[in-house]
């Protein structure tokens, strides 16, 4: 299925014409940069319409930058490149990003940007239920400028974001973590190409006597329209020692978060199970992870 | 066996470079002037009469040269099977290409001839078509009920056939056993996933005459079907037969609808028209049918199968076509005779439903077949404490048996036993643990299963064509051109017949080639199917080296003035047997058979012989003598997670009774991308269709889920056992199949010696075996 109905392939190289277009194409015009997305939509027969595709990727967004305690990740950055990454490294408090950059196949690292991940609003991808987790912001931009959108405020929906007409995502921010903060993120497909059929990302903050001061614990891959947040799992770690016990606890708790949907990929029952299993794992990676 | 200089060799596969480059000379890289692209309209409904089809405003479009609608097709019913005559007997006949009722979503219902695909594109949303919906059908055991839909005329309780086979008396071997086991298997509908779509471009001549170029598996099965669909002779048509195509598996046994689409498309225009097929298109155009087997055994208590009874219900979709012969393999081959038993019963169902039309796929029939034995077997074996390697061979055939299909042939090479031992110790089957005994939530769990009897061919089956031809054409240049039309669809096919013409002629490898050939110049070759290209088209082609060697040495004769008997060949060079000295090379005998019959040297004219003069061409067009059964065995050590389901493939290792080892690292891609396909089939992989609409929820390689490299063992270990099969081509039988017939059941097994519970559906989802656990 081609996409017929694109006249013009648009190349801008400010932002503030990325949002001038944006405008004068109203809901007609999409963003590319990795392309992997609006593949994957074209292939599927899920777009229409569409007038105008606007390239970002002369903006210059391709960067990995510190930025005070934490990082900023521009929109064009492929996968690879964030894995690559020095400032990703003996981090364990962004150890969730490296664990969701395991999983996608090379053609994916090599073309998806971070950008693009997030811009979907799709809950079965991997890097923004890590993201979730690490609290990140999101930089967008529009006519009227640029604001900041907490990621948790950002996914609205299946497919569904905050972003307003003339707005797109300019990049990525995690903020600084203290010290003894770890994360994790642990991910069940079938195969090495597939989608989430569930996936969790835990953050941790922990004291020096190995007590969780402080969970934050998102679960994403059809558990609800968007990915969503663990508060009974995070209830149970907060204040307790990470041993055996809690992560069972949490994990056990963790499906009272979820209303999971069955697919052909898996059933409701069979997310709901998992969910224990995977947050469980999750926890024991960090554990594992020298804080 | 004797050393030879060629065969037995991993030598250089001449297609590689080119397709490891690009592979230009794939069909789908095909491209003439002046070519019209196609698309096709299908139902969205599985089952509706259509009312009236609107096409005016599709033909007002710029661009659109042509529209075609079920009026356009003759409507005389057909197979579209190609390794059968058009018409066989043995087929039911209820394919058109186009008809005013669809039966499944997909249908083709109109299609578009354009200048570019998205002018055809857009022309499809520009057709309108009135539909009567009619009840649908999903389910083949509710489609066998009174009163479910009826989706043809001619099957009452949509039963498009209903073979059987029965000896002894059942009843009484029921009784004579000491214990009955009884279960029900399901397999799923799966796809070959083979990598170049469906694809063709068809031309036509002013007289009406038709050049076709498609991604196949038979020129001639092609030629002879799309003549019958369009109501052309034979001869109108000519297939030109491709180097080489993007992998068949046996998902491109069959006329599709794109090649009758495309030609009609031609003869309306006067011009090519190529239709290429998207990946959600293929994946609902072609698929291993799903099995319902009840199986029931009896056994005496030292294993020894008393009687056995065998129901099998096939899902053949809206149409019988493959599911008409997949039924009857399944049930011979598949089921029936790879086990001894006295008693036994065998019936089969093959069932109109409105979902896809089935298709081939390698082991047509046979692992729908082996599942359920195989995994039955291992529960006789586990319940009765029995040996289950020495159980498998009590109770199948040994060298020399009787064939248990042909009769008046017998088992002349046969080794099942050496597959067994030899695959068992090479895993270290005598170490494996009782099963579930492993401690922890990760278990580990060794298995395996076996196939008593396959084919090398199809001599033997009714209405099935066997026979091959090739001419082999010596170059002035000591090289030797072969003329075949066996299709190569990835296994090796080119090279293994360069490898026996060289093996004869003495050349070196590189001085062979398989040249351009078409269904009006080559012999006839029945497709690449039924592991039959080595054994059939290899003798076919072997003896026309032959031929072509024995009027070499003919020529070689008057001018070294000996005994053609005396002769042979080294090297490239013609010798007296025992007379080095006597030597001349190749290519000066076929210089002289090439040259004028007066010739002038230093010393000025000579007289040759005019016995001596003509192109040196061997020719052979034959059917091989026999159907020789390799034997198989795999063994698969696996970890099942027990938290989550999820399974982990470690080692496996296949035993292959080959007869003679051709080209070795083929044989080996053949096991290990059998296996990929096995574990997918064991693991994953699954067609699914929504039961309410009937439409395809898995028609991309996000939803449907292949084996990639990640999952595959690191390590799969092939064992080639070389019995000299006498009928064959330097001792060879056949490969292809028997490696993807086996592993789901060896997995299966390794499944249940890991976890202690028996799972009997595939795919063995990691869901399944929480269910089957009782974890959820």
């Amino acid at each position: 299925m081609a996409l017929t109905s694109v006249e013009t392939f648009h190349q801008p190289e400010t932002k503030n014409r990325v949002a001038e277009l944006l405008q004068e194409h109203e809901d007609r015009a999409m963003i590319v940069a990795g392309g992997t997305f609006l593949h994957g939509l074209i292939t599927r027969g899920l777009i229409y319409g569409i007038e105008a595709l606007i390239d970002i990727q002369k903006l210059g967004l391709d960067y990995i930058k510190p930025v005070d305690e934490g990082i900023e990740i521009g929109a064009t950055t492929r996968f690879l490149q964030l894995q690559e990454s020095a400032l990703l490294r003996d981090n364990a408090a962004l150890g969730a990003i490296r664990d969701a950059l395991e999983y996608p196949p090379m053609q994916i690292m090599n073309s998806a940007t971070i950008g693009g991940c997030v811009a979907s609003s799709c809950p079965f991808f991997d890097l923004p239920t890590s993201f979730l987790a690490l609290n990140a912001l999101v930089l967008v931009h529009g006519r009227e400028g640029g604001r900041e959108i907490p990621l948790s405020d950002f996914f609205t929906g299946l497919f569904e974001n905050a972003l307003q007409a003339d707005e797109f995502v300019v990049a990525v921010r995690i903020p600084g973590a203290g010290k003894g903060c770890a994360s994790a993120f642990v991910k069940l497909e079938t195969n090495a190409n597939d989608l989430a059929i569930l996936n969790v990302a835990a953050s941790l903050q922990m004291d020096p006597a190995g007590h969780c001061q402080a969970a934050t614990i998102y679960i994403g891959g059809g558990v609800g329209e968007s990915v969503v947040r663990a508060p009974s799992a995070e209830a149970a770690l907060t204040g307790k020692k990470l041993d055996a016990g809690s992560m069972q606890q949490a994990a056990a708790v963790a499906k009272n978060d979820v209303d999971p949907l069955s697919d052909h990929r898996a059933s409701a029952a069979y997310r709901s199970a998992m969910t224990a299993v995977l947050l469980e794992r999750t926890l024991k990676r960090i554990q594992n992870r020298p804080g | 066996m004797t050393e030879l200089n060629v065969i037995g060799k991993s030598v250089a596969r001449p297609d590689a470079f080119d397709k490891v480059t690009g592979g230009r000379h794939y069909p789908v890289n095909i491209s003439m002037p002046g070519m019209l692209h196609t698309k096709i309209l299908r139902s969205p409904f599985p089952h509706a009469r259509i009312v009236a089809i609107d096409t005016s405003a599709a033909e007002q479009l710029p661009g659109v040269k042509a529209v075609l609608t079920p009026k356009d097709v003759p409507q005389r019913p057909f197979t579209p099977v190609y390794f059968v005559p058009v018409e066989s007997k043995s087929m039911v006949l209820d394919f058109v290409i186009m008809s005013d009722t669809v039966r499944w979503v997909g249908q083709p219902v109109a299609a578009v001839a354009a200048t570019s695909i998205d002018i055809a594109e857009a022309a499809l949303e520009l057709i309108d078509v009135e539909y009567e919906e009619l009840p649908a059908v999903f389910d083949p055991e509710e489609a066998m009920r009174d009163g479910a839909p009826q989706l043809h005329e001619h099957a009452g309780n949509n039963i498009a056939k209903n073979p059987s086979l029965s000896i002894g008396d059942l009843e009484a071997g029921f009784a004579e056993a000491d214990h009955i086991f009884e279960g029900v298997y399901q397999t799923q509908r799966v796809h070959t996933c083979y990598m170049e779509p469906r694809v063709c471009v068809v031309d036509s001549d002013s007289s009406g005459r038709l050049t076709v170029h498609s991604s196949m598996q038979h020129a001639f099965g092609l030629r002879e079907k799309l003549a019958f669909a369009l109501g052309l002779p034979e001869s109108r048509v000519n297939v030109i037969k491709p180097p080489y195509i993007g992998g068949g598996f046996g998902g491109k046994l069959d006329l599709g609808f794109i090649e009758p689409i495309a030609a009609l498309l031609s003869l309306k225009t006067g011009r090519p028209v190529r239709a290429e097929q998207t990946r959600g298109e293929d994946f609902i155009s072609t698929a291993r049918h799903p099995i319902k087997v009840f199986l029931k055994t009896g056994v005496k208590k030292d294993g020894t199968f008393t009687a056995r009874y065998i129901k099998s219900i096939l899902d053949t979709g809206a149409h019988a076509t493959h599911g008409s012969e997949v039924i009857m393999v399944h049930g011979l081959y598949g089921a029936f005779f790879p086990w001894k038993c006295p008693n036994q019963a065998w019936e089969g169902f093959t069932v109109y439903t409105n979902n896809m039309i089935g298709g081939g796929y390698r082991g047509y029939g046979a692992p729908q077949g082996c599942f359920p034995i195989e995994s039955q077997n291992d529960e006789i074996c586990e319940a009765l404490g029995l040996d289950p390697i020495e159980f498998r061979l009590k109770n199948t055939h040994r060298e020399g048996d009787p064939h248990p299909v042909l009769e008046g042939h017998t088992l002349s090479s046969y080794r099942l036993d050496e597959c067994l031992r030899r695959g068992a110790e090479r895993i270290g089957f005598d170490q494996r643990k009782k099963a579930g005994s492993s401690p922890g939530s990760i278990k580990k769990g060794i298995g395996f299963a076996c196939h008593p009897l396959w084919v090398s061919g199809c001599v033997g089956f009714p209405d099935i064509y066997e026979h091959a031809g090739a001419m082999v054409k010596l170059n002035r240049d000591a090289s030797a051109d072969i003329i075949s039309s066996c299709v190569d669809i990835g296994s090796g096919q080119t090279t293994m017949l360069c490898q026996m013409v060289a093996e004869e002629l003495g050349l070196d490898i590189e001085s062979v080639r398989v040249v351009y050939a078409d269904t009006d110049t080559a012999p006839f070759d029945a497709p690449t199917h039924a592991s039959r290209a080595t054994y059939s088209a290899g003798l076919a082609t072997k003896a026309a080296a032959v031929d072509a060697r024995k009027k070499l040495f003919r020529v070689a004769a008057i001018v070294m003035e000996a005994n053609p008997e005396d002769l042979e060949i080294e090297n490239g060079n013609i010798m007296v047997r025992g007379a080095p000295d006597s030597s001349v090379p190749m290519a000066d005998i076929i210089a002289r058979a090439e040259s004028p019959f007066i010739q002038v040297g230093e010393q000025g004219p000579f007289a040759t012989t005019l016995e001596e003069k003509g192109t040196i061409i061997g020719s052979a067009s034959m059917s091989p003598p026999t159907n020789p059964s390799p034997a198989a065995a795999e063994f698969v050590e696996l970890e099942v997670d027990t938290d989550s389901g999820e399974v982990k493939i470690l080692r496996v290792v296949y035993a292959h009774d080959i007869g003679r080892l051709i080209h070795p690292n083929s044989a080996e891609g053949q096991v290990e991308g059998g296996f990929q396909q096995g574990m997918g089939y064991a693991l994953m992989e699954h067609l699914q269709f929504d039961q309410e609409t009937g439409a395809c929820l898995s028609g991309d390689f996000l939803d449907y889920k292949i084996p990639t490299a990640v999952e595959m063992p690191a390590k799969i270990e092939s064992i080639f056992i070389e019995s000299n099969e006498i009928s064959g081509p330097y001792g060879a039988k056949s490969m292809s199949e028997m490696c993807i017939i086996v592993p789901a059941p060896a997995i299966a097994n390794a499944i249940y010696n890991a976890i202690g519970v028996r799972i009997r559906d595939l795919p063995i989802t990691p869901e399944k075996i929480l269910r089957a656990l009782g974890k959820i």
